[in-house]
């Protein structure tokens, strides 16, 4: 499909955008919409704005990848998406965080941690740590999905970049929360109706059936090349070598990382906040499991099985064929899929770009205007956007230098260093928020305070994913990281982070008195 | 289990399908239905 027939199917599709974004701003009155929607949110719309938001182009393109280099492992990514971050999350933290919210008239999360707790200063930190924090997250996104547009259409990087960012910053600055969820339903319905044809289509041109496929992956075990034998891989439908490098990748940080770190996304618990009642919560299970089920689950699935097309269509395994991991999927795109579906997946990578960045954007803006500065542009109308919308500005230019500061390979980290520091930071204070009345106000700040400095210590001093490329460590002591005997580099922070924090709001509350 | 020999996979998978269709049951069911305690708190 030509450069140009691609470009007007964008402009058309930038031009849906804006007429929604356009549409959430006439609907944006006062802040309570601005920030939730005033509680008022479609569940639909909610569920899709979740799923979109949780979904970002790295899930679809680099771990797509990683299913097509190393197997179908990743699929435990898409199952505990659906389990912890839906069915857990909605069921056991998202109908007591809408109760929770309306209670507090909490606004955003750390304001429900601030109210919850009476501690201005837990509102303070929780809100540093998301604006400090999400800008290099929002990087990774950004980065993402300027260079998908640098190579659909062949153009210059910061052109890319520029226009990509300028386009979602006009519909979160003007439409806020609703702007931005009118936008992910969309988007969300892009995403879903172009997975789910890519996994539908791979069976019709290879004619076998979905255990016969699997048994024939399992057949060409024997092709994993020796580098990747190396570092435990085992076959396409085996998990890696127990205590293997990719082993410990898998189940601590993406396993582990992700299982655990989307329980305390702000971006996604403030969306628990924005529907009337849990009835709503409820029809959003339904459709948030099959909205994850039919798009991850399929572009993992069908990233294992492309070495079956591969090899039938080229004789070669995928990442012979591709050094780039990210680049696995958008060639198997062009050569499997019909010449008018590249359109379509290139609006399937703009829309998972934008909706996760949209969601960041906004609760970083959210952050910034209604946390850390509360009275910005409020001196004559208490009820006034404008310092959300100041904040909004502002974190889209903090993540736009980040993109252009920090090296490849710091940014292509930012997506587990910013879930793991939110779970280590928040999970242990907001889980007890909910369940444990017992719970001090200081053993909350003890939590949060020690769960960021530890996550930070484990990613400048431990991890030698994050620590070898900051240099910090190696500056200081000569070395990579502090403890070199394997496997103690590979394992994530939040596997140190987190126990300290859930010790500490567990000590700190028992020796604090009791809130009233 | 299908097709697949690896546990360490098929429970990956199997989990996944049981997400799937609890979600389903559990949002029909529940579809109109608030939840108690807030019943209780409206009350």
């Amino acid at each position: 499909m030509s450069t140009l027939t691609l470009g007007i199917i964008v402009i058309v599709y930038i031009f849906i955008l804006a007429w929604l974004g356009w549409m959430g701003y006439k609907r944006t009155k006062n802040s309570s919409d601005y920030l939730l929607g005033d509680r008022k949110i479609n569940p639909m719309i909610m569920a899709l704005s979740y799923g979109a938001t949780f979904i970002s182009t790295s899930a679809i393109v680099g771990f797509g990848g990683v299913a097509a280099t190393f197997g179908m492992g990743i699929q435990w990514l898409c199952a505990l998406n659906m389990f912890m971050g839906v069915i857990v999350a909605f069921i056991f933290f998202g109908q007591k965080t809408r109760r929770l919210g309306v209670k507090h008239d909490a606004r955003t999360f750390p304001q429900l941690m601030g109210l919850h707790y009476n501690s201005p200063l837990i509102k303070q930190i929780c809100a540093g740590v998301v604006f400090v924090g999400m800008p290099l997250y929002a990087a990774v996104v950004m980065k993402g999905g300027a260079v998908f547009i640098e190579q659909v259409f062949d153009m210059d990087m910061n052109i890319a970049l520029f226009i990509f960012t300028v386009v979602v910053a006009i519909y979160v600055i003007t439409g806020g929360i609703k702007g931005v969820l009118y936008t992910d339903a969309l988007q969300g319905i892009i995403m879903f109706v172009s997975l789910l044809f890519i996994l539908i289509w791979f069976y019709k041109i290879m004619d076998m059936g979905f255990i016969e496929a699997n048994r024939n992956l399992t057949n060409i075990a024997h092709l994993v090349p020796d580098r990747l034998k190396e570092v435990g891989h085992q076959g396409w439908t085996a998990m890696p070598v127990t205590g293997s490098p990719q082993w410990y990748t898998l189940v601590t940080s993406l396993i582990m990382g992700v299982g655990i770190g989307c329980l305390a996304q702000p971006q996604l618990v403030v969306r628990f906040m924005m529907v009337e009642n849990g009835k709503q919560l409820n029809r959003g299970i339904l459709i948030g499991c099959i909205f994850i089920f039919f798009t991850v689950g399929s572009i993992y699935h069908v990233g294992a099985m492309s070495n079956l097309f591969f090899l039938k269509t080229e004789g070669m395994i995928a990442s012979e064929l591709v050094n780039d991991i990210d680049r696995i999927i958008p060639y198997y795109i062009d050569k499997a899929m019909p010449s008018w579906f590249g359109a379509i997946f290139m609006l399937c990578m703009l829309s998972a770009s934008m909706s996760t960045l949209s969601a960041q954007f906004h609760t970083m803006g959210a952050a910034f205007g209604a946390d850390a500065f509360p009275k910005l542009g409020r001196s004559k109308n208490p009820n006034s956007t404008m310092g959300v919308r100041i904040g909004v500005l502002i974190s889209i230019i903090v993540s736009y230098i980040i993109c252009y500061a920090l090296s490849a390979s710091i940014i292509a980290r930012g997506t587990a260093l910013f879930m793991g520091v939110c779970a280590a930071t928040f999970l242990p204070a907001y889980f007890c928020s909910l369940y444990c009345k017992w719970v001090t106000k200081e053993g909350a700040l003890a939590s949060i305070s020690i769960g960021a400095v530890s996550s930070l210590f484990a990613m400048l001093f431990l991890h030698k994913a994050e620590a070898a490329p900051i240099g910090l460590c190696k500056a200081l002591f000569g070395r990579d990281v502090l403890i070199e005997a394997y496997p103690w580099p590979m394992i994530d922070p939040l596997l140190f982070a987190l126990p300290l924090s859930v010790i500490a709001i567990i000590v700190v509350s028992l020796m604090t008195k009791k809130r009233p | 289990m299908f097709g697949i020999d690896d546990p360490g996979i098929w429970l990956a998978y199997l989990l996944a399908f049981a997400c799937l269709i609890f979600s389903v049951g559990y949002g029909i069911v529940f579809w109109n239905k608030d939840n108690k305690n807030e019943k209780e708190e409206e009350e």
